[in-house]
């Protein structure tokens, strides 16, 4: 059977010398799927992406992308073999204009910038109109769509989103969801690590639930979304603390 | 906050008021010299050149604090080793100031990438903390400072060309043909940067790193690249800046160290971590260092520098081209 696209396998990793936050975790992510990851806050969702990523260093396990081996590869080397990053934080270059954020994105083919761009503001209209705006001056919704922008720019095949819905109004929640959807229409592979649960499940094809850096359940979105224990330990905890 | 505002033209029109040339005209034997306005004029043209070396050392600073968050106390040093390599070529190897300085700005390039190399990288590779970096540039600025002294000893010296020249008389001022191709020259080399920093590929990377550098490696930025990059410049830029130094006073072993605290205040001054912020900022505290010596003794010159630097942090704490970013 051929591997999926992008393997986590047993991973360890942890930010303090001798405390692992990811004991043991591990995920899928097929061509053409969203995968969600939800759990609650200290689970290690964060800390998987950016592990996957190379932005953590992985203690044991091994990341695999089509096979090949990438654990602890640099990140911007995991970039130019087709994986888009976007961080839950400071998304965006602040000081630099929309237009060089999106330039930004193609560093490593700079050929490719005017093809790419186009394709992104008509994915964003929104940073057609403020290219030359500094991305510091937007606001967090706005600032989630030029990061989602960017990150579109090599034309990834993978794309890790950390947490896009975070701190962002109810109605910026609806579009980046939305714009989840519709980048994976494009053919990208979304690994979406989400606070949202329920909204996350939605549009998954298959989840994770993580619980002090393990796996606790995995399933299709549907199954999560109806599972008892799931409810009753992660959706109608967070449910109720709405 | 309005009433800070007012304080600096409030100052500006106390220190003419206070002007010395006012009180000559009380006197009916005083000697004429130069009017108080020409003096002025000639302060402010000091200053230009004094801020323009100042900000041509400053900038390498700033990008080197700009992309690593390491304030490099040994960035005097760098300068220093500009003036004093150019110095040796010049006077022992008997090659011709513009050959030594051109050598010196290559020297100081190759100084700047080998410490980004052999020192800084492997440290941040290892998780060395930026409190124990800034305490091992303390340490390096000691070492190279020294290393210096024993090669160039404590004697002052000076370049064998363009030591004595006579001033171009420009109207009320005068400059001579050395000072003025040194401004221009420098103001030519900031340009230079600007530009580099705002059109080209490896400029706006490096004001990428600067802005984040997660976000620029997960841009697929080689980041260890950028800040080589960065090392390499800001070594050839002190490099030249020190030379610059050199010619219009003299050579000691410790004159970078004595310009590094003017450099500090200039990037504050102008706005922590941006380049152009150095380049303001530097020009701003070399023409209140050069014109506080109209009112006040010439030894004081630094000390009213900073002055300015805290009446700029009061009123804009951020500094002159530092920006806020906006929250949510």
């Amino acid at each position: 059977m051929d591997e999926p696209l992008l393997v986590a396998d047993e991973l360890v990793a942890g930010y303090v010398t001798g405390v692992d936050i990811l004991r043991g975790c591990g995920a899928e992510l097929g061509a053409g799927e969203i995968v969600g990851v939800i759990g609650p806050n200290g689970a290690g969702k964060s800390t998987l992406v950016k592990a996957m990523f190379g932005l953590l260093r992985v203690r044991t396990g091994s990341v695999r992308l089509r096979g090949a081996d990438v654990t602890n590869r640099p990140a911007h080397e995991l970039v130019s073999r087709g994986i888009g990053y976007v961080p839950q934080r400071q998304n965006v270059f602040a000081t630099l204009t929309v237009e060089e954020n999106l330039r930004m994105g193609t560093y490593l083919r700079p050929r490719r910038f005017t093809e790419r761009r186009d394709f992104v503001e008509e994915l964003f209209p929104l940073l057609a109109k403020r290219r030359n705006q500094k991305a510091g001056s937007m606001s967090g919704g706005e600032r989630q769509m030029l990061a989602m922008g960017r990150a579109l720019m090599m034309e990834p095949e993978v794309l890790l989103l950390d947490e896009p819905s975070a701190g962002l109004s109810p109605a910026y929640q609806d579009q980046v969801f939305a714009r989840v959807k519709e980048i994976n229409s494009t053919g990208v592979a979304i690994f979406m690590v989400e606070q949202n649960a329920r909204r996350c499940l939605q549009i998954c094809d298959r989840g994770y639930v993580l619980d002090q850096g393990t796996n606790a359940y995995t399933g299709t979105g549907h199954q999560l979304l109806h599972d008892e224990k799931v409810i009753e330990l992660y959706l109608g905890t967070l449910a109720r603390a709405r | 906050m309005r009433n800070f505002r007012l304080l600096v033209p409030l100052l500006a029109v106390l220190f003419v008021a206070l002007a010395p040339g006012t009180a000559a005209a009380q006197g009916d034997e005083v000697v004429t010299g130069p009017g108080f306005g020409a003096r002025a004029l000639q302060a402010l043209l000091d200053g230009v050149q004094f801020g323009a070396i100042i900000a041509i050392t400053a900038v390498g600073l700033s990008l080197v604090f700009g992309t690593t968050h390491l304030i490099n106390f040994a960035h005097g040093e760098l300068v220093t080793i500009g003036a004093v390599v150019a110095f040796f070529l010049n006077i022992s190897a008997g090659l011709h100031l513009v050959v030594a300085a051109l050598i010196a700005v290559l020297i100081g390039a190759l100084v700047g990438a080998i410490l980004q190399l052999g020192l800084w990288a492997p440290l941040r590779r290892r998780g060395v903390g930026m409190i124990n970096m800034f305490i091992v540039t303390i340490g390096l600025s000691l070492l190279l400072r020294h290393v210096i002294l024993i090669f160039f000893g404590t004697r002052p010296q000076s370049y064998r060309e363009y030591d004595i020249q006579r001033a171009i008389d420009l109207g009320p001022v005068g400059i001579t043909p050395r000072d003025l191709t040194i401004v221009l020259i420098s103001v030519g080399l900031l340009v230079g940067v600007a530009l580099m920093l705002q059109k080209t590929r490896i400029g706006t990377a490096i004001r990428a790193l600067s802005s984040n550098r997660d976000l620029a490696e997960a841009s697929g930025i080689d980041v260890n690249r950028v800040v080589l990059v960065v090392w390499t410049l800001g070594g050839g830029l002190a490099a030249i800046g020190g030379v610059f130094f050199g010619l219009t006073e003299i050579i000691t072993w410790d004159m970078g160290f004595r310009l590094l605290l003017l450099m500090f205040a200039g990037i504050i001054l102008g706005g922590l971590g941006t380049a152009y912020g150095a380049m303001v900022g530097s020009f701003v505290v070399g023409i209140v260092a050069q014109m506080s010596s109209l009112w006040f003794p010439i030894d004081l010159q630094n000390a009213w520098a900073l002055l300015a630097l805290i009446l700029v942090l009061l009123i804009r704490p951020q500094g002159i081209l530092g920006q806020r970013e906006r929250v949510g």
